[in-house]
């Protein structure tokens, strides 16, 4: 669709902040554009992506490699392959392992590193905080285990059990047990319709010959972007990243893309999820374009005026009226069409009927009459704030940018809040009206029951 | 022991910084006692950004044989409006600038209203800010803020703890739960800053924190039992703390899971730490601590922690070198010396295999956070901390058994079921 005017003039900005003239010239390297505090290089020798963004303000660094991998990639029988590949990825590579006594932690952890690792719907990044000295064999290790993994299935036997408690931990919590469900329905043929840590018969049986295969299809230098921020010389970091990346080839086989789109949801869609507890939850899925589509803004926008705070619409519908103990909602910042969550936990003696009634009642108002100039300001300011806050030390500015690029463009990272600041009211009741529709809504109920009884103690 | 917490976050766009290399901190952090209030500022490269957090003696441990709930009603009312400002208005002054504030209560308390008074002021109150901040424009700020506020009690100051001198089992059993979380642990008898305390924080971390600790390296990373495993001590800013192990194992692998932390725990209590592990142990720690003072957030938990341990800032700068002086023989001995694994409490909470839902008898006096029951063998049941008003009916069958006293969890009674 055609973009927002002040949207357009957002992006002149940014490309108007180009600076050229400041990038350091670097022999292996291509020069990309440099937007804000962060420059983009190109690796010449196989296509990888550098972001650098120093910043001195304390003596540690963060270094980050995000694969454009999740768990979007895969299908029925490799459900949460993408996360336990992540988990032997600690397991040892050809130059660090625990038979030479290297494993990633035993050097990691003597230097009081921080790390670890997420997968998430569309990316699986690795990463590490250090005192700055240390750069150099992070950025060796990081690029062995890029395609030098070992991968052997006694590292995966006890590998899976621990992702396995992984996953029953999260069943343990009745509010994620009734997001998975609320993504299945909405999702039916897109693969964000399994979780991210996939289904339990696929975390047990998934073979390491299969995993072996995700891997060597997707983890490629030309498949990644690796991102240092903090305390370090622009110019030493990207000798460094020469020096133990170019030696990698580029993908042999095109990396493959997905291709499914979401057909059109014509019709509201329930699920209830029932389990021993004590209180109800209900939670409504909203159809959302994705991260990087030009309404993306107006969302979160119109998401804070429902949700965020005692000021929120809901919040006085629901939790001022005694009849929710809170509410929260938040777009998912997705690489493809996205969904808006609303939760609502019930106050005890408010039944589900009653507050999804309200709750929908609400959204129709807003969409109806539309919101405040007071409202979109104040939704603005704390969302501002909330991102200055989001970019509080090394380590959570690579985590934004993270998502920015699983999303397709680390751009992102300054031009939000430049877009969110532009949101008019007029723009929050259009993207009210074109997405909060209860034809393309998925709500989940959380309905806790009385434990069942126990069976009767065993007769030895 | 925790406290009433609160933390104020204001900012406006982010501007990173190229200034402020490492150098002492305690030197540089700008304190001085303004309207009654302990205030400790800090200024650091990072641009438009401050964290504020401070806290006030007014937890439930104030409560004193009154409500314990009523503390954290207070904290929670502290947004809720005041005699000038609606919530709705205060809400809305926090939006115009973008502030967030939120509230946590730990065991300090009172009764809302009369107590209100009593407890929140600013004797012993403490606030940190740290950031973009100028201390002579905050200092001039919140002598004007908090002008005329007076009142506030003193932390209590209990008496040192005792130990125990008996193990102890304790089972919560809850439905439908695929992973049970299991503590096993026992009072510390140790206040951050006593002698001793650094060489057994280690000694812990060696056991249990990060990949390489003997717990995470063989019940996690070679046997795959447990996602989540890690040992430390906790709780012990204001008052004599505790020693714990943490874990998560599925209902199938607990028993297994247990006994390959008991038989790590064992090891680590008779045979001590090594001097490599010392060694590693001292620069992961050191290393850890660079990166945890590298963000406002951090600096500013470290610096209250410093001021409620009763430590001061001072502690920062000094840290590295505490660590670094440890001894192999001070390591070892303060395992032995405060901590005694026969003695320690087992809890595990979640769909225990045997064990059988006490939510289902009703009118359960849960005392101590803790209760529970687990099926010793074939028509018994093992109750432990709970009261039980009536005769009950349990997996068809009656219990007669009259539990209108408190069972202590010493005297754990065995009950015949007449199934």
């Amino acid at each position: 669709m055609k973009p927002k005017p002040l949207f357009l003039l957002v992006l002149l900005a940014s490309v108007a902040g180009l600076r050229a003239a400041d990038a350091p010239v670097t022999d292996g390297f291509h020069f990309v554009k440099t937007v804000g505090a962060i420059s983009e290089y190109t690796l010449d020798a196989n296509g990888l992506q550098v972001l650098l963004l120093p910043d001195h303000s304390a003596p540690v660094i963060t270094f980050m490699v995000t694969y454009r991998v999740g768990s979007r990639n895969e299908v029925t029988g490799t459900t949460g392959a993408t996360h336990l590949l992540e988990h032997l990825m600690f397991k040892g590579s050809v130059h660090f392992n625990k038979e030479q006594g290297n494993k990633v932690d035993q050097v990691l952890d003597p230097i009081g590193a921080t790390n670890n690792a997420t997968t998430w719907v569309d990316r699986t990044n690795y990463y590490e905080t250090f005192g700055s000295e240390h750069l150099p064999v992070i950025v060796e290790l990081e690029a062995d285990r890029m395609r030098g993994l070992l991968l052997r299935e006694s590292d995966r036997r006890p590998e899976m059990t621990v992702v396995r408690n992984e996953f029953e931990r999260g069943e343990n919590s009745p509010f994620q047990a009734l997001m998975k469900e609320i993504m299945s329905a909405a999702y039916v043929a897109h693969p964000y319709h399994h979780s991210t840590i996939g289904w339990r018969s696929d975390i047990e049986k998934v073979s390491i010959e299969k995993l072996r295969e995700f891997y060597d299809t997707f983890y490629w230098p030309d498949n990644a972007t690796v991102t240092v921020v903090g305390d370090f010389q622009p110019a030493a970091a990207l000798d460094l990243i020469r020096k133990y990346y170019a030696p990698i080839p580029r993908a042999p086989k095109p990396i493959p893309t997905l291709y499914t789109e979401e057909p059109e949801q014509t019709g509201p869609r329930h699920v209830v999820v029932k389990r021993a507890g004590r209180l109800g939850v209900v939670g409504i899925g909203h159809k959302i374009p994705a991260a990087t589509h030009p309404d993306a803004p107006a969302v979160t926008v119109l998401s804070l005026i429902l949700t965020d705070g005692k000021n929120s619409r809901l919040y006085q519908a629901l939790t001022d009226q005694s009849l929710s103990t809170g509410v929260s909602g938040f777009p998912f910042p997705t690489h493809d069409p996205s969904l808006h969550f609303t939760f609502i936990p019930l106050a005890p003696g408010a039944t589900h009927e009653q507050v999804e009634k309200i709750a929908v009642e609400q959204i129709e108002r807003l969409k109806r009459d539309g919101v405040t100039a007071a409202e979109v300001q104040a939704a603005v300011a704390k969302y501002l704030a909330d991102s200055a806050f989001q970019r509080d030390g090394t380590y959570a500015i690579a985590d934004n940018l993270n998502t920015d690029i699983a999303v397709g463009d680390w751009t992102l990272f300054y031009r939000l809040d430049d877009a969110i600041k532009q949101v008019t009211p007029a723009d929050v009741q259009r993207v009210a009206q074109k997405y909060f529709n209860v034809d393309q809504s998925t709500t989940g109920w959380f309905v806790p029951i009385a434990a069942a009884q126990p069976a009767a103690p065993a007769k030895k | 022991m925790k406290r009433t917490s609160f933390l104020l976050l204001s900012a406006c766009a982010l501007i990173l910084a190229v200034a402020n290399a490492t150098a002492a901190v305690a030197p540089n952090v700008v304190r001085a006692t303004i309207a009654g209030i302990d205030v400790l500022i800090y200024r650091t490269g990072v641009r438009d950004v401050v964290t504020l957090k401070g806290n006030l003696p007014a937890g439930d441990a104030h409560a004193a044989g009154g409500n314990i709930a009523v503390a954290t009603l207070c904290g929670h009312l502290l947004d809720q409006g005041t005699t000038k400002h609606s919530k709705f208005e205060i809400a809305e002054q926090l939006d115009r600038v973008g502030a967030t504030i939120s509230f946590g209560v730990g065991p300090q308390a009172l009764e809302i209203e009369a107590k209100h008074a009593k407890y929140y002021g600013p004797a012993h109150g403490t606030l940190v800010l740290v950031g973009d901040v100028d201390a002579g424009v905050i200092q001039t700020q919140v002598a004007s803020a908090f002008a005329g506020w007076t009142g506030g009690a003193d932390y209590l100051h209990p008496a040192r703890s005792t130990g125990t001198d008996a193990p102890r089992e304790q089972t919560v059993f809850m439905a439908d739960k695929t992973s049970v979380s299991v503590t096993l642990g026992q009072a510390s008898g140790l206040r951050y800053g006593d002698p001793g305390y650094v060489a057994l924080r280690v000694a812990s971390s060696i056991l249990g924190s990060d990949f390489t600790s003997r717990l995470v390296a063989t019940v996690r990373d070679t046997e795959g039992l447990t996602y989540g495993i890690g040992a430390r001590l906790a709780d012990d800013d204001f008052t004599d703390g505790d020693w714990k192990v943490t874990a998560t194992f599925a209902p199938n692998l607990l028993n297994q899971g247990v006994a390959s932390t008991m038989k790590q725990l064992k090891g680590w209590y008779d045979q001590g730490v090594t001097a490599d592990e010392l060694a590693k142990r001292k620069t992961n720690l050191s290393g850890h601590y660079k990166v945890a003072l590298a963000t406002t957030d951090g600096m500013a938990t470290t610096l209250l922690a410093c001021v409620n341990r009763g430590v001061g800032p001072g502690w920062i700068d000094q840290y590295p070198a505490k660590l670094d002086a440890l001894t192999l023989e001070e390591v070892n001995g303060a395992i032995r010396q405060h901590l005694n694994p026969d003695h320690m409490f087992l809890i595990k909470a979640g769909t225990v295999p045997g064990g059988v839902d006490l939510s289902i008898l009703g009118n359960i006096y849960q005392s101590g956070g803790v209760s529970g029951v687990t099926k010793t063998g074939a028509g018994t049941l093992t109750l432990g901390y709970v009261q039980l008003s009536n005769t009950v009916t349990i997996a068809g069958g009656t219990l007669a058994a009259d539990f209108s006293q408190l069972v202590p969890p010493a005297k754990m009674d065995a009950l015949n079921l007449t199934a």
